[in-house]
């Protein structure tokens, strides 16, 4: 029956157009990071053998140099020579969602530069693409994939009703609901089936490695998400199915919950959270930080004789006054604006971070927006893993610190580049990634049984004769 | 005859439950997208009002140093927001809200605001333009679809013609009764949103307010026209009502939802947008060239040495190191102009892709023309660019001039004399008709789907109808 329905294949094949083109997307902007990853790579490499080369010839030749313009000058390599790229790698499944990765940037200059700075760094696109958002898998999935289950679903059973031949299907020794059932399962086969192996195939097809740490894991997670979101549909539709209402009805019904839980309700949430925990503009932090400096830079000597005071360790005395003054001054100024604007820059934090908790709490009512979180995760794309990230740049910015300031005040010269701290990203736990993705999917799930249920109870009292 | 069309299809239209659901829903979504746009319009304006004050203040109250020294503590530009953001937002959630002008860099503009929100706001703001480009179109559709279709299949269509009516008295009819209808839904939006533009002050930044907003609903109003030609027209040529609704619902979810980000791939596709680290690498390659900058200045020295008719450098009655340091502004400006440049043609053009789009898709026109009419969209973000960066070279003319003008021996500082022959930084948006100009490619478009669209849904035959 299903496979005379012209209309099946006609989905069958916008289905799979749609998800070849979203993947040959995907895997193209998984490259343009991948390559956008390696240039900063080279870029750093070269960087730092120019200065390496630099840094000899100076040690041999001992001519006079301009002090900022003198790569062993500890300030000037900090700051400006030596800064290393913290990368945030293209995960292996990648290509399924681009997510957050075109507007969080997946890589930053780490210097000694206040971490404000570094992290306001962000990749180059046009804005107007970054407002439309990305034809990728997840946007099929989440979209399309709904649209597609109604359509195929929304008069499975008022069509025979109308067309009479459900009483005479029933006339046979089988109850409604096993009708329901087998029709549900055919279909649900049939889509979700296209869906995986397509995109399966597109993966392979695409040369992304399954065997990479982690990525069978996150497969199998990916399946369950696209499962736990069909079902979710499917589930409505025997709901509404059961209602006995005309093919027409039902079509509206459908539709207009497609477009409230995948359309309308995702944006309202977003309006919901920020008008109330407004992240204030940004231009209140830069004023804060200004300020702050102005302040540190104007208390700059006492700031100075304060530091001592607390390292005295490091009030070694020598020669080079002026220059060392000025790089220790600049270090005591950095860590007083740091302290100065992190109850700022902490409000910020705050405010996203309660925006976020309303939406962790508030998606539980969008199947969209839980799906998009869990195909974020699995792509390694979304929020969690890129907070994950800032984490680790955060602690790399100490650590920078930690190996440039020390030197500053030892008053000593770098003479060896390859002494200086690299990141090394370590991975999210793929555990974490689990837990995520299950919690949206028992959120796409419960709904989906609950519905099945009492759909599948309903049918009992389904009128089956128009 | 049009007349009484036209008002028997808004009595029913008004009879009719879906009718009320609907726009309640649309009225509720424009109000609520209305107030919360105002709101933010209002916190943000003031935000920067503040921080550009705050900035200007700071530069004034400097303490006593070398011009140099001032032009590389520099002073801020903030974005202001343009009053019709309130209606559409575009692209400034992705486009960075202050600049540092500092000396020799023009700095890129810092702190995306999407970035400050959670993943979820990647589904669209809730703001007028969104509810105008994609609920009403939706709206007009299910309004419209058995226009014609319904009424072939309840056979009153055969009935009316026979009476004599002309077909294209009724579909002009029809779509005047529609337009009532739609006219009843939006004129309360319409007047609070006209009422909320009239009490916010931009304290001068958008000439021509009122004009913007006119011509803002103008070409809405050509984009319903459209949308209810294009409905009307499918319900006249479709075989059932159920068909005419699959095929315009398609076309909405193609519209709406697809066509922006395909095109979005193919503009980058065609006109490809470089990585940060690219573009930066490009960028210092050129800007740190010694030779070019010894070349320059020798030129100088000679020019100056045959201008004041002296022997030596020294001779000369002007500070060479104001010299100096200008030239190397004079570099700087030319590398940044042309790679800057390449950038922001690139996207330029890429914007122009999206443009003739519109052929395909109306909503992509409309969006370009909202955009532009509200003062949000990439070109006026660049407008601003230009105008924040050519004031970052007043400060450093001002400053080098200064210099150049106080040849000492010992070193020189500048006071408050001079900090305030630095005029403030004040913006001022381009007129309408520059933004008619950019935008004539959606302008164009738009007109030519009106034109088809109507002689498309006037010319179906009676004998076609029944």
């Amino acid at each position: 029956m299903l496979r005379a329905d012209a209309t099946v294949w006609v989905i069958a094949g916008i289905f799979a157009a749609g998800i070849g083109y979203a993947m040959m997307n995907g895997v193209r902007w998984a490259d343009f990071e991948r390559t956008a990853l390696r240039a900063a790579v080279a870029e750093e490499a070269e960087r730092y053998q120019k200065i390496q080369t630099q840094i000899i010839e100076l040690q041999q030749a001992d001519r006079p140099v301009a002090a900022f313009g003198d790569a062993r000058n500890p300030t000037m390599f900090g700051s400006r020579f030596g800064p290393r790229y913290a990368t945030l790698p293209v995960g292996p499944l990648a290509p399924l969602a681009i997510g957050q990765s075109d507007l969080l940037p997946s890589y930053f200059k780490v210097s000694t530069d206040a971490r404000e700075t570094i992290v306001a760094a962000s990749e180059i696109e046009n804005p107007h693409r970054l407002l439309v958002g990305r034809f990728d898998l997840a946007f099929v999935l989440v979209f399309l994939y709904p649209l597609l289950i109604l359509a195929v679903t929304y008069n499975m059973l008022s069509s025979e009703k109308e067309q009479g031949t459900l009483a005479l299907a029933l006339s046979q020794p089988v109850a409604l609901s096993t009708l329901a059932a087998g029709k549900v399962a055919l279909r649900s086969l049939l889509l979700v089936g296209i869906v995986v192996s397509f995109s399966v195939l597109a993966l392979l097809a695409t040369g992304v490695s399954v065997t990479a740490p982690g990525a069978l894991v996150r497969l199998v997670l990916w399946l369950a998400a696209v499962g736990a979101y069909g079902a979710l549909w499917f589930g409505l539709a025997v709901l509404v199915s059961s209602f006995g209402r005309p093919s027409a009805t039902n079509a509206t019904i459908l539709a207009t919950v497609w477009l409230l839980l995948v359309v309308m309700l995702p944006s309202l949430f977003n309006l919901v959270a920020t008008t109330l925990y407004p992240v204030p503009s940004r231009v209140e932090m830069i004023q804060a930080v200004r300020v702050a400096s102005d302040e540190a830079a104007g208390a700059g000597s006492t700031l100075l004789a304060r530091y001592y005071e607390d390292h005295p360790e490091l009030a070694s005395g020598g020669a080079e006054q002026a220059m060392n003054d000025f790089n220790i001054i600049r270090v005591a100024v950095d860590v007083d604006v740091a302290k100065r604007a992190r109850p700022v820059v902490d409000r910020y934090e705050q405010q996203l971070a309660r925006q976020q908790q309303m939406i962790d709490r508030l998606r539980f009512l969008s199947p969209a927006v839980l799906m998009q979180d869990a195909l974020n995760d699995v792509a390694g794309t979304g929020t969690p893993r890129h907070r994950h990230f800032l984490e680790q740049v955060d602690r790399f910015h100490a650590q920078w610190r930690g190996f440039v300031v020390p030197l500053i005040f030892q008053k000593a010269r770098i003479t060896d580049v390859s002494t200086a701290p690299a990141f090394v990203y370590d991975e999210e736990a793929t555990a974490a990634v689990a837990r995520r993705v299950l919690i949206s999917g028992m959120g796409l799930l419960a709904p989906a049984v609950v519905m099945a249920w009492i759909g599948h109870r309903r049918l009992r009292r389904y009128p089956v004769v128009a | 005859m049009v007349k009484r069309i036209a008002r028997k299809e808004l009595v029913e239209m008004l009879r009719d439950g879906r009718f009320r659901v609907l726009s309640a829903a649309v009225l509720a979504v424009s109000l609520l997208s209305l107030a919360v746009g105002w709101k933010h319009y209002a916190d943000v304006s003031r935000q920067h009002a503040a921080a550009q004050a705050a900035t200007r203040d700071q530069w004034l109250h400097q303490t006593k140093k070398n011009p140099h020294s001032a032009a590389h503590y520099g002073v801020y530009a903030f974005k202001p927001k343009s009053p019709l953001a309130i209606v559409d937002t575009g692209v400034d959630p992705y486009v960075g809200v202050a600049v540092w002008l500092e000396a020799h860099k023009q700095n890129e503009f810092k702190y995306r605001p999407a970035q400050d929100r959670t993943a979820v706001g990647r589904f669209g703001d809730m703001t007028a333009a969104e509810t105008l480009q994609v609920l009403v179109p939706l709206f007009i559709v299910l309004m419209t679809f058995s226009a014609f279709a319904g009424e072939r299949e309840q056979g009153t269509l055969r009935q009316l013609l026979s009476l004599g009516v002309e077909p294209r008295d009724l579909a002009v009819g029809k779509a005047a009764g529609i337009g009532a209808a739609l006219g009843l839904v939006l004129l309360p939006s319409a007047v609070l949103g006209v009422t909320a533009l009239t009490l916010t002050s931009d304290g001068g930044f958008l000439s021509g307010k009122p004009t913007r907003a006119a011509l803002l609903v103008a070409f809405y109003l050509i984009y319903f026209a459209v949308i209810t030609a294009v409905s009307l027209g499918v319900s006249a040529r479709a075989r059932s009502s159920r068909l005419a609704l699959v095929v315009l619902l398609s076309f909405w979810f193609a519209n709406s939802l697809v066509a922006s980000r395909v095109v979005a791939d193919v503009a980058s596709w065609l006109h490809p947008t470089p990585s940060a680290v690219e573009f930066q690498k490009a960028m210092d390659a050129e800007l740190n060239k010694p030779e070019e900058m010894e070349r320059r200045l020798d030129r100088r020295k000679a020019e100056l040495m045959r201008q004041y008719k002296v022997e030596t450098v020294d001779a000369l009655p002007v500070a060479f190191s104001g010299v100096s340091l200008q030239e190397g502004e004079n570099h700087g400006d030319e590398v940044f102009d042309a790679h800057y440049g390449r950038l922001f043609d690139t996207f330029d053009r890429q914007n122009t892709v999206y443009q003739l789009a519109g052929l395909v898709a109306p909503m992509l026109a409309i969006r370009s023309v909202s955009m532009g009419l509200a003062s949000t969209d990439f070109q006026q973000h660049r407008h601003f660019i230009t105008a924040a960066e050519g004031y970052r070279r007043l400060i450093q003319r001002t400053m080098n001039d200064d210099i150049m003008a106080h040849p000492t021996r010992t070193a020189y500082l500048a006071g408050r004399e001079l900090w305030e022959k630095v005029p403030e930084f004040e913006y001022e948006a381009p007129a309408a008709s520059w933004v008619l100009g950019n935008t004539r490619w959606s302008i164009g478009v738009l007109f030519a789907w009106l034109v088809v669209a109507a002689f498309w849904m006037s010319r179906p035959l009676a004998t076609a109808m029944l």
